[in-house]
């Protein structure tokens, strides 16, 4: 079913005119008619794709520098052993549990940010996530999410007319995307919509729907259900339930493997999609943190495998497309007595996709020692998170002006870090 | 058909409240009286029930606003008795601690299990104290719902959610999750139409607030406990109670210094307004100031306690006042000058106009509400009432020009087909769903009130299927039978006019009228005729505004 029933509605509106019906029904069915779908062909548009770690991911075991002896030292129940790392660089390895992203290290598509972070102190998940989000460290009153931020400010890069422009996956629209421009929270694509059991009368309904919003004209509502039809409508050109990843591609059990499966299938569906942002909590790890194995593992392994499924699904389509992932801080350098990690400062995040200058570990290592620590305890930030947002803002999406988007900041290329290529 | 039996009991009160206070204000002469109840139900109130348009008109809007000012006089039994349903209001600060704490025990032994497996948590697999204390925290959502649907003391308890917001606390920061309830049980809810200064100084005090933004460690440099000081410590032991959420030196030890961010959100957010005209060496003087307010020991209650070692005895200067030593008195002083700073007066009257007229008001309306503080010393219910005795909240242009927020479009969709809700956190869940969870804006500033933030292609969907869902029966939650509020016909005509009549009170659009209609053509069935009907009226643009 891809004929749009704006084109019914506009011949059976025609109709209506020459039978000399009332005006009512021409005025509405002239709102139903001018108003043609984007047709967005853009395979070459950019598309970024954020993964928020919540709970504070322990960088030091994610990212492992496993040529530091001090690493050892202060993990001595948790660290992951030398042999079982997978090496990246002589210094730094990956967690066996991500192994199956070394295939893109090897590429050239993957690169991790050691030591990066927030400038502001706090320990708190709550503060530390809603700085990240907002992107404005230590002020706690910014109402709207960065994300937001450069899709309000940054119309040149707006496909025309799409709803899907900047997608939450999740209930709710999380605050990195909280703000005035429009953005779309959806918790299942296949749910998105009315919910009416059956297609026919759930067809009818929207229609219903929407011819009432018509007649609101102009104003927030009006242009904001509009969106909502549009996007029901694309979806189901796009037809969700239909979709099966490329072939031999099993995306991992779970609600990552399950979101990141969605956001392939939108970015292969040309809907518009310019960032989707997700979620993946269980980072928390105090106590028994494990080290090649345990909880952690457990979670790192779920990720590997959800973003080496996601690649491989996209395949070359990945040429346009980067994932970023962030947490809010990271954990103690030293394990606690239940062994686990307490929460702490610097961690690592990674970026992968074809734009990205990867097979290399960026960003400058701070050190172990007690001297080179956050507050004698933490790995020191030594990249300001804003500076590694703001590059893939710039360099991969194409992003103008920074300044409004991290106000206060001001992120400097000079300080980029070049883990995008340059265009 | 509640609304005139307690009129009737409360009307000799009325006169002769009204008798004491300046005449108020008719209406535009434009709007009928049906109008200016409606437009007053919409904004004093969470929407009408049905009939509630005709029965305020009859007895006079300026009036039964009167009546809505002084909330102790309206009889209220049928929520009374349906409060006694939330075991949470049998529960002190002291029970809910304990019962926080068992929670916080199990789920440490339930990590140190899954770890041993690698598994994660399974929510539907919590049992015991975890389940039980999350159960507590659905129905502080759920408390909130059924007050503001069945609540015949309906100003009330917009205040409340108005000053719920405006002094916002996070309910899932640490020991909030315990400390919130009694935050909005003596806290707020006492003072929602009294003085601005009780109620500033009550959640200066209030242990949510000082754990919510971080005062509650707050502590004058270089200044020692007489005993080794760790704030929860003897109750939580290590690593409990949210206690992740400091800095685990802190947690070790004892707090080190002082703390803004309560200073900083007070001037910025609380009182002055980000534009009040105070700068970061205020902030600091601020924080000097209130350092020492802090917290007992859950096992004492959790209550307010100022700790005079931790206080900064040294002289303070700020806004052209000196602060000698003088322990807690120094901060009361201080809030009191607060609130009747010119800039306060304007930044809080601001946003009450912003609620109650438009998002963005108009200079009139916030005049006259600054000018009733001012002369009462920071009454609310006179400000209140300088607000909607202003010309601009009887404006055209005002009128059903605001977007209701998810809370307010639940609540007035309840209160429009005569529904009621269960004692479940399911209703919650479907606010939750369309934007507003409640007690969970992380941030200070609490939810928005303009219509940016609210209205968006996913929300919009989200309500229409609320709607659609609540006039087929199906809105989880809620008990609900629409055949006292519109009987079901075969008469589509006849059908439309009660939806419009009884659920969008008279303010149904012609366009809407005809979708609806037309919708309508081949559904034979009465009861699908109606649930159609009902669903798109609710769902639909008329009843997203107020």
């Amino acid at each position: 079913m891809t004929i749009s029933r704006r084109v019914f509605v506009k011949s059976s509106g025609l109709a209506l005119v020459s039978l000399g019906l009332e005006p009512l029904f021409l005025g509405r069915a002239v709102f139903g008619s001018y108003r043609p779908l984007p047709s967005l062909t853009g395979s070459d548009r950019p598309v970024l794709v954020c993964l928020f770690q919540r709970g504070a991911v322990d960088g030091l075991n994610m990212i492992v520098p496993h040529g530091d002896p001090l690493y050892y030292e202060e993990r001595p129940r948790i660290a992951v052993p030398q042999e079982t790392v997978v090496d990246l660089d002589g210094h730094f390895g990956l967690h066996p549990s991500l192994a199956p992203l070394k295939e893109l290290w090897d590429n050239k598509s993957l690169a991790a940010i050691h030591a990066v972070g927030s400038p502001d102190s706090t320990r708190s998940h709550f503060d530390a996530q809603d700085y990240m989000e907002t992107g404005t460290p230590g002020v706690k009153s910014t109402g709207d999410g960065w994300v937001n931020r450069y899709c309000s400010h940054d119309r040149e890069h707006a496909p025309p007319g799409t709803p899907f422009r900047a997608v939450a996956f999740g209930p709710q629209l999380p605050r990195i995307l909280a703000g005035s421009a429009p953005s779309l929270a959806i918790d299942d694509l296949q749910a998105f919509g009315l919910r009416v059991p059956q297609e026919g009368a759930r067809d009818k309904l929207t229609r219903a729907f929407e011819e009432l919003y018509e007649g609101e004209g102009t104003g927030l509502l009006a242009s904001s259900s509009r969106e909502g039809f549009d996007a029901i409508q694309m979806l189901k050109r796009a037809d969700p339930s239909q979709y099966r990843p490329a072939a031999g591609v099993d995306y991992p059990q779970g609600r990552l493997g399950r979101t990141l499966l969605q956001i392939a299938q939108l970015i292969k569906s040309d809907v518009g999609l310019e960032i989707a942002f997700a979620d993946c909590s269980g980072w928390d790890t105090h106590v028994n943190q494990g080290s090649n194995e345990g909880q952690l593992a457990a979670r790192l392994r779920e990720l590997g495998l959800a973003l080496s499924a996601f690649s491989r699904d996209l395949g070359d389509r990945m040429s346009r497309v980067v994932v970023l992932t962030m947490s809010e801080f990271g954990r103690t350098i030293r394990e606690n007595g239940n062994s686990g990690t307490d929460h702490g400062h610097a961690t690592a995040m990674l970026v992968m996709g074809g734009p990205v200058n990867g097979g290399r570990v960026l960003g400058r290592w701070p050190g172990l020692s007690v001297e080179q620590r956050f507050e004698g305890r933490d790995v020191a930030v030594t990249t300001d998170f804003r500076d590694l947002f703001g590059e893939v803002l710039a360099r991969h999406l194409g992003a103008g002006d920074l300044s409004p988007i991290f106000p206060g900041f001001a992120p400097d290329p000079q300080r980029f870090l070049g883990a995008i290529k340059s265009l | 058909m509640r609304i005139p039996l307690s009129i009737a009991t409360t009307l000799t009160l009325a006169t002769s409240l009204a008798a004491q206070s300046p005449p108020p204000a008719p209406p535009a002469a434009a709007m009928t009286a049906h109008d200016s109840a409606l437009h007053a139900l919409n904004r004093l109130a969470y929407g009408p029930r049905p009939g509630e348009v005709d029965s305020v008109a009859r007895y006079g809007v300026m009036r039964w606003i009167e009546r809505q000012l002084d909330p102790d006089r309206i009889d209220d039994k049928p929520l009374e008795q349906r409060e006694h349903a939330f075991k949470i209001l049998d529960y002190d600060r002291g029970d809910l601690a304990q019962r926080f704490r068992d929670a916080q025990r199990e789920r440490q032994r339930m990590q140190r299990e899954l770890a041993q497996t690698g598994d994660s948590m399974r929510p539907d697999k919590i049992e015991g104290p975890m389940r039980e204390f999350r159960e507590l925290g659905g129905e502080l959502q759920q408390l909130a719902i059924v007050r503001a649907t069945l609540s015949e003391r309906q100003l009330r308890e917009v205040m409340v959610d108005f000053w719920t917001n405006h002094f916002n606390v996070f309910v899932g920061k640490g020991a909030d999750r315990f400390l919130l309830p009694s935050y909005i049980e003596q806290t707020i809810r006492p003072r929602a139409l009294g003085r601005f200064e009780d109620l500033l100084i009550a959640t200066a005090e209030s242990p949510a607030m000082l754990f919510y933004l971080d005062n509650a460690q707050s502590v004058a440099p270089g200044s020692a406990p007489p005993r080794p000081f760790r704030p929860f410590a003897p109750f939580f032991g290590r690593r409990r109670f949210g206690m992740n959420e400091m800095p685990e030196d802190r947690r070790r030890h004892q707090p080190t210094g002082i703390n803004e961010n309560y200073a900083r959100e007070l001037l910025e957010l609380h009182t002055l307004g980000v534009d009040g005209g105070y700068t970061q060496p205020d902030v600091i003087e601020v924080a000097r100031i209130f350092t020492g307010w802090s917290i007992e020991p859950p096992e004492r209650g959790a209550g307010f306690v100022f700790r005079d070692w931790a206080h900064d005895h040294g002289t303070k200067h700020v806004f052209g006042l000196t602060f000698h030593d003088d322990g807690k008195d120094e901060g009361v002083r201080l809030l009191k000058f607060l609130a009747m700073q010119h800039a306060t007066m304007h930044h809080v009257s601001a946003k009450l106009c912003a609620r109650f007229v438009a998002d963005e008001p108009p200079d009139g309306c916030i005049d006259a509400a600054v000018a009733a503080w001012q002369k009462t010393r920071g009454d609310i219910r006179a400000v209140l009432r300088a607000i909607f005795t202003s010309p601009d909240f009887w404006s055209a242009q005002v009128v059903r020009s605001k977007v209701k927020t998810p809370f307010e479009f639940v609540v007035s969709a309840v209160r429009a087909v005569s529904a009621d809700p269960d004692t479940t956190p399911r209703l919650a869940q479907v606010v939750a769903r369309l934007g507003e969870p409640l007690y969970q804006q992380p941030a200070p500033t609490g939810y928005a009130e303009t219509e940016a933030h609210w209205v968006n292609s996913g929300a919009l969907l989200a309500r229409m299927n609320a709607a659609v869902a609540l006039a087929g029966g199906r809105l989880p939650g809620i008990d609900a039978n629409l055949d006292g509020v519109i009987p079901a016909t075969t008469d589509h005509s006849q059908l439309i006019d009660m939806v419009d009549e009884r659920i969008l009170g008279g303010t149904m659009s012609v366009h809407t009228r005809s979708v609806i209609l037309e919708q309508l053509a081949d559904v034979a069935d009465p009861l699908q005729a109606r649930a159609l009907a009902v669903g798109l009226a609710i769902g639909g643009p008329d009843f997203q505004k107020q």
